[in-house]
């Protein structure tokens, strides 16, 4: 086979903890005594001595989200070697964290380092209006974390036009938790006669910072069991 | 395949791979000598115009990171990531070195090489030995150089003097004020440069003055500014460059290094350590090189993904998410139910139904149309669906009929009508299509990228792959019965199709995706 139809494809020599392979492929460079937590089943591949722990108890504080019944199980991968995670053709962002905090939906986080300060956060005003819990992963520290978007994300700086930004939760990746967080009902509830969940409920950023979105409104997880 | 180079060869690298990410690894040794390992990026005249290409110890990515010195790794004494087709274009070559730090020549090291790996496969290696040379005390040992492309040429020649005066050689100054050798004595009290400080400012490198030479040495209180709290800061750095003490101390910390001893958080008392500290490796285990910390900072990594600032009333933000301005002219947006991911300023949504007419013609239940909302106001709009890519078409007085699946937002300013073909085959015994004409925008969805389709005399598409054809070209439903007596069950074999026919210049568009 002539190797140089396959070169351009081969992993690189890693230059950071976390990187991209291609935009849908995140390549970890995992060493021992820097754990990494990923979701569960996330792996594709991995060379050298990797080993997982899947949904050790420590995890377990985590997304089991009891009030929901929802859950994204994470593992504990540790050892030396390379580690390839992927989600479905997820498009891939790696976010090198500098003391930073963001906050990211409990379904679109792909992996993080395992000494960040992360803590699972109950988005507020979105729950009484929907009946449907939003969960998300609170992350601060010196670290990375890999998040996953459907489709090809946007970032949206809030605070720039002076007024609020609104996103539909469904299309939400990860904010800044800098910014205050509020619930939203945008439509006249004249215009909800007769229809079913549309647009009904948004989640209002204000302050400074960021907001990613996914072009996709992936919601077959936190919709199920909703009323439509 | 290794291609084994002999001193003074060249070659084209694109014959040795197509890649452009490249690891070189270098190995040099010998008794009792230790060897710098440094790579130069030259302009066209073989200068060193901008020495923050001057990849050693002391600075060990370039600025946008095209070349990254990794450090030792397994078998080579020194290594190199380098990201060809990151290179500015004023680099035009760049020269890989050997130095001597101490005592020793040339003639005295061990059989050394040069090596290029890409992909993880050695493509090219250059073989020296210390008895090619005498009494050099530095070494050129290969170079990437632009020639019509790429090239790479085993160089092998030796250099009298050290580091600094290599540094001279290609144009580079050397402070005045320090004793020649001072870098390579100062060299050993500085972290790795594996733990490179990530994207910050390059530790200013202390060895040698900007090639413009007029200006002045780099300010004392410089590297200082955007250090972390440091630990005991000695006065050395503030104090006037006037007498060389005070640069033979190298800062305790290059600037930007995260700080040292982080603050174990209380209940995590054995917590890993954090990165750009190697922990001790487990007995049996393979000492692998340390990870960098990385480069680049947040910002850096989500502004490629940021919303563009400013735009026309529809801009793509990317080929699946597109903003309506509905501020620019007031013109309200129709948009699917649903479509909406995000809205900044003041946007009312209202619900639109189809219209009691539309609806006869879709169906009674107004099947086959699409819930749409009319959004208003003074705000800016981001619509998308599923992560599909979107296929804006800006309609100036002519007509075209969509798949009513298909279609994601227009301008109000269009008028639209359902039309509804009617055929056996068909997925649900009908198609519908909207039909828009006026003037203004309508953004389609497809699932992949689309094929637009001129119209022939013979041009048919599959109804489930159908996105949009010009209204001017008429449809028929072709259909093909065809008993197979290996038919399964479900079995449709293809067997509907529509053909188009028109006059030249109407089009079909067609998605790589069966619904």
């Amino acid at each position: 086979m002539d190797q140089r139809m396959t070169a351009g494809y081969a992993p690189t020599a890693p230059a950071a903890r976390m990187e991209n392979h291609g935009p849908t492929m995140a390549s970890v460079a995992l060493r021992t005594g820097q754990d990494l937590l990923a979701r569960a089943g996330s792996m594709v591949a991995y060379e050298g001595y990797v080993q997982y722990e899947s949904n050790p108890s420590a995890v377990g504080r985590a997304v089991a989200g009891r009030l929901t019944g929802e859950s994204v199980p994470l593992m504990r991968c540790h050892g030396d070697g390379q580690l390839y995670l992927a989600d479905y053709g997820a498009h891939v962002l790696c976010l090198p964290l500098n003391g930073q905090n963001v906050s990211v939906n409990a379904t679109n986080v792909l992996a993080f380092d395992a000494h960040l300060e992360w803590g699972v956060q109950r988005v507020k005003g979105i729950a009484k209006f929907a009946g449907q819990g939003l969960f998300n992963l609170g992350i601060s520290g010196d670290g990375w974390v890999a998040i996953t978007s459907r489709g090809t994300p946007v970032v949206v700086d809030c605070g720039r036009s002076g007024g609020e930004t609104y996103v539909d939760p469904d299309a939400l990746v990860a904010w800044s938790t800098g910014l205050e967080v509020r619930g939203k009902r945008s439509f006249k509830a004249s215009s909800l006669i007769g229809r079913g969940s549309g647009e009904a409920y948004q989640l209002g950023f204000s302050g400074q910072g960021f907001v990613i979105v996914q072009p996709s409104e992936d919601s077959t997880e936190r919709l199920s069991g909703a009323q439509n | 395949m290794v291609t084994q180079f002999k001193r003074g060869q060249k070659a084209r690298l694109s014959d040795l791979t197509l890649g452009t990410d490249l690891y070189v690894g270098v190995r040099i040794a010998g008794p009792g000598m230790v060897f710098d390992i440094s790579c130069f990026g030259l302009d066209a005249a073989e200068q060193l115009s901008d020495d923050r290409y001057f990849v050693f110890y002391n600075q060990p990515a370039s600025p946008e990171g095209s070349l990254q010195l990794l450090g030792a790794q397994a078998g080579d004494t020194e290594s190199f990531r380098v990201t060809l087709d990151r290179v500015p274009e004023a680099i035009d070559r760049l020269a890989f070195t050997a130095t001597i730090d101490g005592e020793g020549t040339m003639s005295q090291a061990a059989p050394g090489y040069l090596r290029i790996v890409a992909g993880g496969e050695e493509v090219a290696r250059y073989s020296f030995d210390g008895s090619e040379f005498s009494s050099e005390r530095a070494l050129m040992i290969g170079d990437f150089y632009r020639k019509d492309g790429w090239r790479f040429a085993a160089v092998g020649q030796g250099f009298d003097g050290g580091l600094a005066a290599l540094l001279r050689h290609f144009g580079g100054e050397v402070e005045e004020d320090e004793p020649e050798p001072e870098p390579l004595g100062a060299a050993p009290g500085f972290a790795p440069p594996g733990f490179a400080p990530p994207g910050g400012q390059p530790p200013a490198p202390p060895t040698f003055a900007p090639p413009g030479g007029a200006a002045p040495p780099p300010s004392p209180a410089a590297p200082a500014a955007p250090q972390p709290p440091m630990p005991a800061p000695s006065a050395a750095p503030v104090a006037p460059p006037a007498p060389p003490a005070p640069h033979v101390q190298p800062p305790v910390q290059p600037p930007g290094q995260p700080p040292q001893p982080p603050p174990l958080s209380a209940g995590q008392p054995s917590g890993p350590p954090p990165f750009g500290q190697q922990p001790p490796p487990g007995p049996g285990q393979a000492q692998l090189p340390p990870i960098p910390r990385g480069t680049g900072d947040l910002v850096g990594v989500l502004d490629k993904y940021r919303a563009a600032d400013a735009g026309e009333r529809w801009s793509l933000q990317n080929p699946q998410l597109v903003r309506a301005d509905l501020g620019l002219d007031g013109q309200p947006v129709m948009a699917r139910q649903g479509a909406m991911v995000l809205y900044e300023g003041d946007v009312e949504f209202g619900f639109k139904g189809g219209g009691f007419k539309r609806r006869m013609v879709a169906g009674a239940t107004g099947e086959g149309f699409p819930s749409l909302m009319r959004c208003t106001g003074n705000g800016r709009v981001y619509l998308a669906e599923d992560a599909t890519r979107l296929f804006p078409v800006e309609l100036q007085g002519d007509a075209i009929c969509v798949s009513s699946q298909h279609v994601l937002a227009f301008d109000e300013s269009l008028s639209y009508d359902v039309r509804r073909i009617d055929g056996h085959g068909l997925p649900g015994g009908s198609l519908f299509a909207l039909q828009f004409s006026g003037h203004g925008t309508l953004v389609l969805t497809t699932h992949g990228e689309p094929l637009v389709l001129p119209v022939t005399a013979m041009t048919f598409a599959d109804a489930n792959a159908l996105v949009a054809w010009s209204s001017g070209a008429q449809v028929l439903v072709a259909n093909q019965v065809r008993l197979r007596r290996h038919a399964y069950p479900g079995d449709t074999g293809e067997s509907t199709q529509l053909q188009f026919r028109g006059a030249p210049g109407n089009f079909v568009i067609v998605q790589p995706y069966e619904i």
